[in-house]
């Protein structure tokens, strides 16, 4: 194919164009791109009128410039999401895409022809040479516009949804005809009637492509550019609630514009969905189904509508959905078009938490615990002291580098117990100066996902102040929750003091940890440490010198969530397939002798799935620290610790 | 239909208490405070009682210096729709610490009078004291009938009002259901509800509620008088259970029975 397009080159290619038009022709023309025009602006205003007057988004700010440079240049130019997640159909789409942007200046100059203004010179150099430029990506469109069809049309991949979409396929068979009716004129010699003809239907073609996109998901073509480019530079970012009436997305009239322009940027191909665990599980929620939801919201109810968004008549956007949410983050992970799905999941729950619309005996029993007890488990902090006791945990009184902080699952669950106390062995091991603080809350992160602002900014307040008062300035912990609430979300309150996972700890001590043979050990990746944060390798680093590191079926940025994150933990018995059962099967199925955490909730939800779904013989289930440890020698180590911190 | 809520602010349930110098009260300077907890219950049960009703107003009240405001504050914010604030001094004489069941009786019986309430509810007892008196003493003062540990309350006559008819637990899983005409007060157990969590809405709302405060009357002269306060001392008993097997399960489950009485 590039061959004969090189070979064309050679002989000096033409495009064959009529060569005048008639007065009536050029009119034709002319009424002909009004109308196309007028109909697109038509079918276009309703839209950009709802984006336009959904409520500003008050935190927006166009820097980091370079940032969104880049993902711009990334995500939409060079298609990376599109085709890494997705790669056979992912990279037709960008064939299709780049394809596209060959032909704008072919456009250009082919309508510029039915005036007498055609700007491509044949006799030059450039001419030829773009044209057939154009006409190899033509070849490329047009195969892959096929694949595309016949996946959609005939393969029929169930995250395209059960309905038929009609519309695609008449612009998939419009994209056709202009890259057909473009390479036949490369071909046709004469100048005359076939020209014309081909020089027509090219026309006609993109006059009546024009205004199909508005009102169908093709939308994304003028709109996902500007949504990638626009969308809130952080993962899972929760807008700051503005003023005293602002409680998150419970009516039209919290949409904000980028919101909105999210909602109508949406394309449909379900990857969100496709990799959502609580879809996957058959439960109700699909975020994919969300973000429609909220397109129809805005055209049927419309900005500033006072009508709830939750649970209307019939839609999928309802109250059960947004609780079901674990924001484990795989649909905004996966989003080609910059849909951010946490933000509205959160805001709506928000929107329902924040106005007490939200009744639920597990939601109100959690609510009150951290309102009460200070943390998540509802336990007496007594407990807590009696754990430091035992462990004989050195008080944190400022001359020690670090503050281990222990988390509610540290301090009250028995086996993130045992993971923290393994950590500090490890610490004491290296000889790193540690105390734990005499009282800590919760960080506030099962109510900040569930949306309860009010317990959120207590415990954020509360939390800053007891590490001010403190005098902390390094702070590690087993829990990657911990570090993103800490880290991120208490931004709106203060600065916190620098916060590290304990991986992160542990990889950059890896050249001192035990060198063990440690058997086959699969990790399992944490949503709050991975997609959350971007740690991978240091984790891996860990588990690499414990034993032989083994990848489950989905791992890294993919890796499936174990159930228990946003406040699911808490939230009672789920519906449809228990998320950590799924996921124990396939960290299972790696034949892998034993499982490596790095969070205390994945671990605790594996402990109750092992039980479940293990067998006769589970694999062991550790936590990277409790990895380490096992290398240990457990008596010599602990009075080596003391000596090192006497 | 008015409902008026007697609360009570008491050190949180993992405050670290300690005797104060005198020995005769609790050191308060390092102490956290919370709603008590049968109060909190008894501020459920009212605001239920109003929405079922349909209408009506929820007033709260409570006897006590700066402080219990933040307490008032949070029952505003889950849907009381005033407070009342019986403003008593931080120490002292005429502080809280100074007045015995009765005289706190008499000041928040004052202030319910003033409100010419429908029904009065409030915690069987406090969290700290656990005198259990409050309630009952506020009842024989204002010269209405009441009853004790209720865990429901329903509304008679299609819910105009005039009648209830409450739920009482008794021993032993027994329970009571008892009629009685209005204005009536009811002393509140814990668990009748679930509790609602407060709201950031709840929070803001509360900022334009009415808080009125008013001074509390002299004390009167103590009916009775703390000795001394002092920590439980802790004892650790072991004892071993000899014989077989069985023996020692029948032995045991005997002690359990009617020694600790937890089976």
């Amino acid at each position: 194919m590039i061959a004969g397009a090189v070979g064309m080159l050679r002989v000096g290619i033409e495009l064959a164009e009529p060569l005048s038009f008639s007065v009536t022709e050029r009119l034709l023309l002319m009424a002909l791109i009004a109308a196309s025009l007028g109909v697109f602006a038509w079918r276009s205003w309703p839209i950009a009128s709802n984006i336009l007057h959904s409520k500003k988004d008050a935190d927006f700010s166009l820097r980091p410039v370079g940032r969104r440079a880049w993902k711009f240049f990334w995500e939409v130019l060079c298609q990376s999401k599109v085709i890494r997640q997705r790669p056979l159909p992912g990279l037709a789409h960008a064939f299709v895409f780049w394809g596209f942007l060959a032909f704008a200046l072919v456009t250009l100059n082919h309508l510029a022809v039915g005036f007498g203004h055609g700007f491509l010179q044949y006799s030059g150099s450039f001419g030829p040479f773009y044209v057939g430029f154009a006409g190899i990506w033509a070849v490329l469109v047009a195969v892959s516009i096929s694949g595309l069809f016949v996946r959609r049309f005939v393969v029929r991949p169930k995250w395209l949804g059960k309905r038929v979409s009609v519309e695609s396929g008449v612009i998939a068979g419009l994209i056709f005809v202009l890259m057909v009716s473009y390479l036949a004129a490369l071909f046709v010699g004469d100048k005359g009637f076939a020209a014309r003809g081909l020089w027509w239907v090219h026309t006609l073609s993109l006059l009546v492509f024009l205004p199909l996109i508005p009102r169908t998901k093709h939308l994304h073509l003028l709109l996902s550019p500007l949504t990638v480019f626009l969308k809130r530079p952080q993962f899972s970012q929760i807008p700051k609630l503005e003023g005293d009436e602002d409680f998150g997305l419970f009516a039209g009239r919290d949409v904000t514009q980028i919101i909105a322009l999210q909602a109508y940027s949406c394309v449909e191909c379900g990857r969100c969905a496709e990799h959502c665990p609580a879809t996957t599980t058959g439960k109700v929620l699909n975020p994919k189904k969300i973000v429609l939801e909220m397109r129809s919201y805005l055209n049927t109810a419309g900005p500033g509508s006072e009508e709830p968004l939750l649970d209307r008549p019939g839609s999928a956007m309802s109250m059960e959905a947004a609780f079901e949410c674990t924001t484990c983050g795989a649909c905004e992970f996966q989003c080609p078009v910059g849909v951010q799905h946490l933000s509205i999941l959160i805001g709506l729950r928000r929107g329902a938490v924040n106005t007490g619309a939200w009744e639920d005996r597990y939601g109100t029993k959690l609510f009150l615990a951290l309102e009460k007890q200070g943390n998540a488990l509802g336990m007496s902090s007594i407990e807590r002291d009696k754990f430091i006791a035992k462990q004989e945990f050195p008080i944190f009184d400022g001359s020690q580098e670090y503050c281990l902080w222990l988390g509610c699952m540290g301090s009250y669950d028995p086996k993130g117990r045992e993971i923290v106390s393994d950590f500090a062995r490890v610490m004491q091991a290296l000889g790193v100066q540690f105390g734990v603080l005499k009282k800590e809350k919760c960080t506030g992160d099962p109510a900040r996902r569930l949306g309860n602002d009010l317990l959120f900014g207590d415990l954020a307040a509360q939390g800053l102040k007891t590490f001010a008062a403190a005098k902390v300035t390094k702070i590690v912990t087993i829990c990657p929750h911990c570090v993103r609430t800490i880290a991120t979300d208490w931004l709106e309150y203060g600065v916190a003091p620098e916060i590290e996972h304990h991986s992160d700890f542990m990889a950059r001590h890896a050249h001192l940890l035990p060198k063990q043979d440690g058997g086959s050990i699969v990790y399992h990746d944490p949503c709050y440490l991975g997609r959350y944060r971007d740690v991978y390798d240091e984790p891996r680093a860990v588990v690499a010198a414990a034993g032989e590191l083994v990848e489950a079926e989905r791992h890294h940025e993919r890796s499936f969530c174990c159930g228990a994150g946003g406040g699911q933990a808490f939230l009672g018995e789920e519906s449809g397939e228990r998320v950590s059962h799924v996921r124990a099967k396939e960290l299972i199925a790696t034949g892998a002798q034993t499982i490596g955490t790095a969070c205390p909730f994945c671990n605790s939800m594996f402990r109750d799935a092992l039980g479940a779904v293990g067998g006769e013989n589970p694999p062991q289930l550790l936590d990277i620290a409790q990895l380490v440890a096992r290398g240990l020698a457990p008596r010599a180590l602990s009075s080596d610790a003391e000596e090192k911190s006497g | 239909m008015k409902i008026v809520v007697a609360v009570k602010q008491v050190p949180e349930r993992d405050a670290v208490v300690r005797v104060a110098a005198d020995g005769r009260g609790v050191d308060e300077s390092d102490v956290a405070w919370t709603m008590n907890e049968p109060d909190a219950y008894a501020l459920e049960e009212a605001l239920q009682l109003k929405e079922r009703a349909g209408e009506g107003e929820v007033v709260v009240l409570c006897a006590g210096p700066e402080r219990v405001q933040s307490t008032l504050r949070e029952a505003l914010a889950k849907g009381a729709d005033r407070a009342v604030h019986v403003v008593t001094p931080e120490a002292g004489e005429g502080s809280l610490g100074e007045r015995d069941s009765l005289d706190v009786a008499r000041l928040l019986a004052e202030a319910v009078r003033a409100e010419a309430a429908d029904l009065v509810l409030t915690g069987l007892q406090s969290d700290d004291l656990g005198a259990g008196q409050t309630g009952v003493v506020m009842a024989e003062l204002l010269g209405v009938p009441h009853a004790t540990l209720v865990l429901h309350v329903e509304l008679l006559d299609g819910g105009d009002g005039r009648r209830i008819k409450v739920k009482r637990e008794l021993e032993d899983g027994w329970m009571q259901h008892v009629e009685m005409a209005l204005p009536a007060l009811l002393t509140i157990q814990s668990g009748g509800n679930r509790l609602r969590y407060a709201t950031l809405m709840g929070i803001k709302r509360a900022r334009q509620k009415e808080m009125r405060e008013v001074q509390a009357a002299a004390a009167g002269k103590r009916v009775d008088e703390v000795v001394k306060v002092s920590p439980p001392t802790r004892v650790k008993r072991t004892e071993m259970l000899t014989g077989s097997a069985d023996e020692v399960a029948a032995k045991l489950v005997e002690r359990l029975r009617f020694e600790v009485k937890v089976l």
